[in-house]
């Protein structure tokens, strides 16, 4: 019963947390931003169902967002016009729906094989139908997209969904549901055997697993809760466009992915809270934010294949051994330098970018027709280089020691 | 009735023939031991059998059915399961996973996504009984990619009996190991596949009249004898293919020579 | 008629010649390391912005020389320092990685050009019609394109086939570890072919950057059509990405030229859908609106029918 109430507990705070943000932090600003993040999160999790847990790169997923989009404001007018008329609290499962029979006229020829193949035909599918929905207009609305109004439903015991905040709550609903339904998926037997192919297909083969099939599943799955993040965002956004379909929200969701972790379960819920805050904050700071993404995102690809949920799991042995305070310090002697590199590289891009204008960094003034604040940033840039560099052993000599096996710690660490 | 009969099984990639015309039958319960050097195709006939490369004439029977041109899947289905020279699990799943997803298939559980495998009591217990049989029960939550190479063929055999074959074969089951860990594994083995039937591709000659009941010797793609281990040691084709020349002296010294004197490639 | 057809066709000989270069090097890349660089149109763009730049203090010519150079280096140096590094880690992350690099270089090329099109000039001397036929020009700098590609292909083609340098990266396509035993050094040929396939790629972009516009979204526009090219041709085959690279941009071009559409089907077999109609979209869809993703068609078709490709030899 207690590794029960131990699970239940982290799902309990998950919802406590989903319901209760409005009340800390209830801006329009910040209920803007909780719905994006509700989307996002719903669209990085489907797609770790198909590249973190069953190893197939997919350049295309946002092919089920888009069209359970569509579906969603089309919806959505229909009930304005009662063609049909139900609660629009539905409208994401219809979103669903269209994602997975997308998902499973697609994969039935596209899950042959995972690797490059796979990759290959859903950059195809991805253009097709992207380039498609610019062509049947009547559908996709062309250029202009798709719009529509979300009040004309019926009310849902007296919330008529005119409040963005009423959405953020039903919005909030779907995620927790949605998270669910995908954590229990990786828990049944077609969920660990998507694991088992995208380890070793030949070996799943062996054991009596079509690979073939195993993948086609998850591919199903994968569209239908993409399809509902497409349907959540046609209700908060009122509006769809082709870009939706193409290959930079494919992409986008794919940064999300990689960033937060491929490897975790909770990676790509992290990934999509990063990215929606840069998207929506950073932005509002800098006109460079796509550019420092960009880098962001190399540098992870480079130093953290992990992503920030691998990162955060790398010190879980020293936290089972207790360690874990030994290694404050050290990240401070070299977090603090690097921090301080790159603080002041991000001043010298503004710099070249705002051209012999004044502008504010960081509450600073900054000039970049003055040669002194240049001057101040390159030497800043380089000694705190330098100084990382210097103390980056000792920080690699903690690590080791608190990472280090003896005896007392195995014991510890396998109660 | 046999449990596995090859039919005039040959294989051809592009010009090369790597197994010409091999015929075999096995009884239902024997152990069998297939040797030969180097490149005669032992791992072929494997693939053959198992679904992954199909013959390119002959026919293959598991127990009295055609199996040949069928998928790995659908033959893992019918009862024979198989491990291969170098090691083959799933190495970023558990180790206790790797063996339940052994079972998943023989358990009914298919391709089932509304199954919570936390819950499956009996499958659980299966799986941990399983484990404790290899030997790997304190390992069950490791990553299986961490294992040492004993137990990741330790595991790699639990693999292939989770899924309840009556048919198991063997590739070299203890290549690279140390001659105890060889011990341990061969007595596992022998443990294992109680009352099942079992094909092993093995070089340790030891080993091999050590298990077999009968052994089959594989040169150039063709099975020059297949008869039990002491007629095997005194064939003199089998001398010849070992040995380079059959020996002119007299056939007694040949068969008193310890088995360790025989060795294969 | 016939006016449409050769100078369509002449148009898609120059796309096509443009697009193999662009996919050459990419199949050497894919050939000798198993990556397939999402980033290679991104160095076409680079090459067309470092010509610009160069051809604004120092004319076209200085930079048809000296920006395939910059970006080579460029690519040898990110082949040095991250590719490397990232290989360690798998295949999917070496896709991803070169997929975050397209985007960033995007968003650097946005950065320090700005994100207006470039008035990149072919140059004067070019700027008089090759010749004239049936009243339509067909200008000199597209057969000077023409030209260059050729010459290069077959330059490349010796070194590949007659040189020993050639003979060695051959054979390190195929047997790395063997090369590296009789002594060579097999990362600093890949370095090189990374180099060398990327200074293609900025070939390709200098000489169309005049005719094909200057802006941050070419490598998008071009990106994917290459990766089609070198699917359809079969991964690892310069002989199949030749074939594909002029079947598709001749396709194109006569996609394009064409008039026919729909409505002339529909002609044909006698029937008439009204302006109402719910698909309408679909009955008076005209070729030339479809041509841009003939390309992606061919490449889901391809891959059901024949993953291989046209000549594919190297599977992953």
């Amino acid at each position: 019963m207690k590794p029960l109430l131990q699970k239940s507990a982290v799902w309990f705070a998950y919802l406590g947390v989903l319901l209760g943000l409005p009340l800390l932090f209830d801006s329009i600003l910040a209920i803007t931003i909780f719905n994006q993040m509700a989307i996002a999160i719903i669209f990085a999790l489907s797609y770790n169902m198909l590249l973190g847990q069953g190893g197939m790169l997919s350049f295309g997923h946002a092919v089920y967002f888009g069209l359970g989009g569509f579906m969603a404001v089309h919806t959505l007018v229909m009930i304005e016009y009662e063609t049909v008329y139900f609660s629009i609290i539905y409208i994401p499962l219809i979103g669903g729906l269209i994602g997975l029979l997308a998902a499973i006229f697609i994969g039935s020829f596209s899950t042959h094989k995972a690797g490059t193949v796979f990759a290959m035909i859903s950059l195809g599918i991805g253009e097709l139908v992207a380039a498609s929905s610019l062509i049947f207009v009547s559908f996709f609305g062309g250029e202009a997209g798709v719009n529509a109004d979300r009040t004309y439903g019926p009310p849902f015991f007296g919330v008529e969904f005119f409040q963005d905040v009423e959405i953020y709550y039903l919005a909030a609903v779907w995620v927790f549901i949605a998270t669910l339904f995908m954590y229990l998926f990786t828990q049944t037997p077609a969920g660990r055997m998507a694991n088992a192919v995208r380890d070793n297909p030949e070996r799943a083969e062996f054991i009596g697993y079509s690979a073939r099939r195993v993948r086609f599943i998850s591919f199903c799955a994968s569209g239908f809760f993409a399809g509902i993040a497409g349907g959540l965002f046609a209700l908060n956004y009122e509006f769809i466009t082709e870009e939706n379909l193409n290959a930079v929200t494919s992409g986008r969701v794919l940064l999300m992915a990689y960033i937060g972790g491929l490897g975790y379960f909770i990676g790509p819920i992290i990934g999509a809270v990063i990215l929606t805050l840069m998207n929506s904050l950073l932005s509002n700071y800098t006109e460079l934010w796509m550019l420092y993404l960009g880098i962001m995102f190399v540098l992870t690809v480079l130093f953290l294949p992990r992503g920030f949920a691998g990162f955060i799991m790398m010190h879980r042995t020293a936290w089972i051994r207790g360690k874990l305070r030994s290694l404050l310090l050290p990240y401070l002697i070299t977090g603090v330098p690097a921090l301080l590199f790159a603080t002041a590289g991000v001043a010298m891009i503004e710099m070249l970018h705002h051209e012999g204008e004044a502008f504010h960094f960081l509450g600073l003034p900054l000039d970049s027709a003055n040669l002194l604040h240049w001057l101040l940033c390159a030497v800043v840039a380089t000694f705190a280089y330098l100084g990382c560099k210097r103390t980056l052993p000792q920080l690699q000599e903690a690590w080791e020691s608190a990472n280090a096996i003896d005896e007392a710690g195995e014991e510890r660490e396998r109660s | 009735m046999s449990m596995l009969s090859l039919q005039n099984v040959s294989k051809q990639f592009g010009e090369t023939r790597i197994i010409r015309d091999v015929s075999l039958d096995i009884t239902p319960g024997e152990r069998h031991a297939i040797i030969g050097p180097n490149g005669a195709g032992k791992s072929t006939l494997f693939h053959l059998i198992s679904g992954k490369y199909q013959p390119t004439s002959g026919k293959i029977l598991f127990r009295n059915e055609e199996i040949q041109g069928k998928t790995p899947f659908a033959i893992a289905r019918l009862g024979l399961a198989r491990s291969f020279q170098v090691t083959n699990i799933f190495p970023r799943l558990s180790v206790f996973e790797n063996i339940r997803c052994g079972l998943l298939w023989k358990e009914g559980f298919g391709y089932s996504f509304w199954h919570l495998l936390g819950r499956q009591g009996e499958l659980n217990a299966k799986a941990r009984e399983l484990l404790v049989e290899i030997g790997l029960a304190d390992r069950a939550d490791y990553p299986a990619g961490e294992l040492a190479y004993a137990q990741q063929r330790a595991l790699e055999l639990g693999i292939a009996i989770a899924s309840g074959a009556d048919l198991i074969m063997l590739d070299e089951p203890v290549a690279g190991m140390s001659h105890s860990e060889a011990e341990s594994a061969v007595a596992l083995i022998r443990k294992i596949t109680e009352g099942k039937t079992l094909i092993m591709v093995e070089h340790d000659m030891n080993i091999v009249f050590d298990v077999a009941d009968r052994i089959s010797v594989l040169v150039y793609g063709e099975i020059i004898a297949s008869d039990t281990p002491t007629a095997i040691r005194a064939n003199p084709k089998v001398q010849e293919a070992y040995l380079g020349e059959v020996p002119t002296a007299s056939t007694d010294s040949i068969s008193d020579e310890k088995p360790e004197d025989i060795d294969g490639a | 008629m016939l006016e449409v057809f050769i100078f369509s066709t002449l148009n898609g000989l120059v796309t096509g010649l443009l697009l193999f270069m662009l996919a050459s090097g990419l199949t050497l890349i894919f050939s000798m390391m198993g990556v397939l660089n999402f980033a290679h149109a991104s160095f076409y763009m680079l090459g067309a912005y470092f010509a610009y730049s160069i051809s604004l203090h120092l004319g076209f010519w200085a930079g048809l020389i000296f920006a395939p150079l910059i970006v080579g280096l460029l690519g040898a140096e990110i082949e040095r320092f991250a590719l490397r590094r990232v290989h360690a880690h798998g295949h999917v992350a070496e896709l991803v990685f070169t997929f975050g690099l397209a985007f960033l270089i995007e968003e650097s090329v946005q950065f320090f050009w700005g994100p207006d099109t470039k008035n990149y000039q072919s140059p004067d001397i070019l700027d008089f019609p090759l010749f004239t036929l049936f009243g339509q020009e067909f200008s000199a700098y597209r057969g000077f394109m023409i030209a260059i590609s050729v010459g290069i292909f077959v330059g490349l083609y010796y070194v590949l086939t007659r040189s020993r340098i050639g003979i060695i990266i051959q054979a390190a396509i195929t047997h790395p570890h063997t090369v590296a035993n009789l002594g060579h050094n097999v990362p600093f040929i890949f370095m090189g072919v990374f180099g060398v396939g990327t200074a293609l790629a900025g070939v390709a972009g200098v000489i169309a950057g005049p005719v094909l516009t200057t802006f941050p979204g070419m490598a998008v526009v071009l990106g994917s059509i290459v990766f089609v090219i070198v699917v359809i041709g079969g991964l690892g085959s310069l002989g199949g990405a030749f074939i594909a690279s002029l079947m598709i941009g001749l396709l194109q071009s006569y996609a394009i030229a064409s008039n026919v559409g729909m409505p002339d089907l529909l002609n044909l077999l006698g029937l008439e859908f009204s302006r109402d109609h719910p698909l309408t979209d679909l009955w008076t869809l005209t070729l030339p609106q479809v041509a841009p993703i003939l390309p992606f068609l061919l490449l889901v078709l391809v891959l059901i029918f024949r993953p291989t490709g046209i000549a594919g030899k190297r599977e992953q």
